[in-house]
């Protein structure tokens, strides 16, 4: 590190950190970019799929560039239900989805990242990878900068202190900086984060084409769920990339704990499922991985911002499970502490009040509306859990009888059906998830 | 949870897809007092770390093989005992995803 005073100091090269990172330099302002991996996206993992739109809120020219940095668009979307050895399908697919350009597409993170570095200097930020921060520099209640896990020079061993009057926190899920900066009370519980698995699977030359029906333009993400989280609130995911597959499986933390599970043996249990294994067979694993994903949501809130320092992405916790929300959030949270530090600048003063604007910004979003709206879906997750174990499970069942019906008396078959349900959940059961189901859609 | 034998499976072999920049001269995880996990019980760090970190030795003992975290920070918070005195790895050392 050569200088170590600068306009605004990101720590960490995510999305997140990229995109404010990049809305700072832009205005002019001296950026550094402090990334703990060997290059920005080695230390990050998702499913995943990433939006057009916030790409291009970031990079407008996203589609000049002769190479994409992502792997497929994605034209059919859904979920899949498994039983223990069934499945029901609900996918779609329009005209719209298949419109150019895409309004999705699936991503590696060491390559999307590394791209959004790549933007970032051109911006004019210094990118610097391979940097730890390790603590905050505190002054007079403000934070003004940070301490490096580098040394200063090849004569001076004490770690490097790089300052700036705003320091911005895009250190994703694991908050440490974030609590030392005293936006966050105290560290999560496994309750409040998910731990997922993944497996990259290359299957051989052709076959994923055929076997998923694609064409060179056209992509599938599918949510998995029932059997593939063991009946337990998580969910599987299956991705399609240029020429190989995304595979993973998630569930809160504390259910691998309680229950005794191991990630690797559940992701397993998901590739050997009886509808999964011939769409899997002769797959090859490119790579294996782990990450977590933050689900405190609303309640577990970080302060957005203080005296010196604001916090964004994964860091706060801007994430949402049901609609796969999350690096596009990272995205336009950034954009708007950018924006912010730029405020701040512009008025030389860098206190709470002023940063404050992104507290503003973000609360005016449909981020912020959305994390408020669904306030409670880890608890309804972790209490309603039918929704998990029960009718997955079920719906399957009710199907079968249904679809194999032929050569039966129907109103015998209803019966059935009938049966099954009560034996299941029961008729209060079912209108007790119904109206929970309802209050919680509606933000109740 | 309907009770369910999960596969067994070598966690070394996944472990194998993955590309490291160990950090020989420091381990960035250690338990704070290897004594008070005879205590523990049920061991959950043997189940949820996803690489396989935490292990038991011949003597019962949980042995921590750093060199193939994947910085999850899971065990960070999910040791009921907070037994494990976590960090990253200094920087440029451990995993690097190749895909991600
Ligand atoms: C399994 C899984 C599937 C997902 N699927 C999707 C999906 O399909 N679509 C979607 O939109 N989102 C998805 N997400 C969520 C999405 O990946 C995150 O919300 C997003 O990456 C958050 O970006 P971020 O920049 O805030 O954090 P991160 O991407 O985690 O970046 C944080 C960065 O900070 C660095 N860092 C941390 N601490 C330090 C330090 N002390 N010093 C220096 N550097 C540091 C890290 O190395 C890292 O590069 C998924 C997540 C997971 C885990
Ligand atoms: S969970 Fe914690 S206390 Fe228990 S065995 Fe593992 S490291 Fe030791
Ligand atoms: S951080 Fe994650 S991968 Fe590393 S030892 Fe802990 S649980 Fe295992």
């Amino acid at each position: 590190m050569v200088r170590l005073n600068y306009d605004v100091i990101v720590v960490g090269g995510g999305p997140a950190g990229m995109a404010a990172a990049i809305t700072c330099a832009r205005a002019g302002l001296d950026t550094i970019l402090l990334e703990r991996g060997r290059f920005a996206g080695a230390k990050n993992l998702f499913g995943g799929v990433v939006y057009t739109a916030s790409v291009l809120s970031l990079v407008p020219d996203l589609f000049s560039a002769s190479r994409l940095p992502f792997e497929r668009p994605v034209t059919e979307e859904g979920w899949w239900i498994l039983s223990q050895d069934g499945v029901v399908k609900i996918t779609h697919t329009n005209a719209t989805l298949r419109e150019s350009p895409p309004r999705a597409f699936t991503a590696f993170r060491a390559k999307f990242d590394a791209w959004l570095a790549k933007q970032a200097q051109k911006a004019g930020v210094l990118v610097v990878p391979k940097v730890r921060v390790i603590d905050l520099l505190i002054k007079d209640n403000f934070v003004c900068g940070v301490q490096t896990d580098r040394t200063a020079s090849w004569d001076d061993h004490r770690p490097a202190q790089v300052k700036a009057p705003v320091v911005i926190l895009a250190e994703g899920v694991n908050r440490i900086l974030s609590i030392k900066a005293g936006l966050v009370p105290r560290d999560f519980s496994p309750k409040e984060v998910a731990l997922s698995v993944k497996e990259v699977l290359q299957l051989p030359k052709g076959e994923l084409e055929s076997r998923f029906g694609l064409q060179k333009d056209t992509g599938l993400a599918v949510e998995l769920l029932g059997e593939a989280s063991l009946g337990l609130p998580g969910t599987g995911f299956l991705y399609t990339n240029t020429s190989c597959l995304s595979l993973g499986v998630g569930l809160f933390l504390i259910d691998y704990a309680t229950h005794n599970i191991k990630p690797y043996a559940l992701l397993e249990h998901l590739k050997r499922h009886p509808v999964l294994a011939p769409l899997l067979a002769e797959a090859e694993t490119l790579e294996y991985g782990a990450h977590l994903i933050p689900e405190w949501g609303f309640f577990g809130l970080a302060k957005l911002c203080g005296n010196g320092v604001l916090a964004v992405g994964d860091a706060v916790g801007l994430v949402n499970p049901l609609f796969r929300e999350g690096t596009n959030l990272a995205i336009y949270s950034g954009i708007l502490a950018g924006k912010a530090a730029i405020y701040a600048h512009k008025k030389g003063n860098f206190g709470y009040h002023t940063l404050r604007l992104y507290e503003e910004a973000l609360k005016d979003s449909y981020i912020y509306q959305d994390l408020r709206y669904f306030r409670k879906l880890k608890t309804f997750l972790q209490q309603n859990k039918s929704f998990f174990q029960t009718y997955p499970y079920l719906l399957n069942e009710v199907l079968h009888l249904y679809l194999t019906a032929q050569g039966r008396a129907k109103q015998e078959v209803f019966k059935e059906i009938c049966q099954l349900i009560r034996k299941q959940r029961g008729v209060t059961g079912l209108l007790g998830d119904f109206v929970r189901a309802m209050k919680f859609l509606k933000g109740w | 949870m309907a009770a369910r034998a999960l596969p067994e499976v070598n966690i070394d072999d996944k472990v194998f897809t993955l590309k490291y920049y160990v950090d020989e001269q420091k381990s960035h995880l250690s338990l704070r007092d290897p004594g008070l996990c005879l205590k523990c019980a049920q061991k959950p760090c043997l189940s949820f770390c996803p690489v396989g970190v935490y292990r038991l030795d011949a003597q019962g003992q949980v042995v921590v093989g750093y060199q193939a975290c994947v910085e999850c920070g899971s065990c960070r918070v999910a040791c009921p005992l907070h037994n494990i005195k976590w960090d990253y790895p200094r920087g440029g050392y451990g995993v690097a995803y190749k895909f991600g």
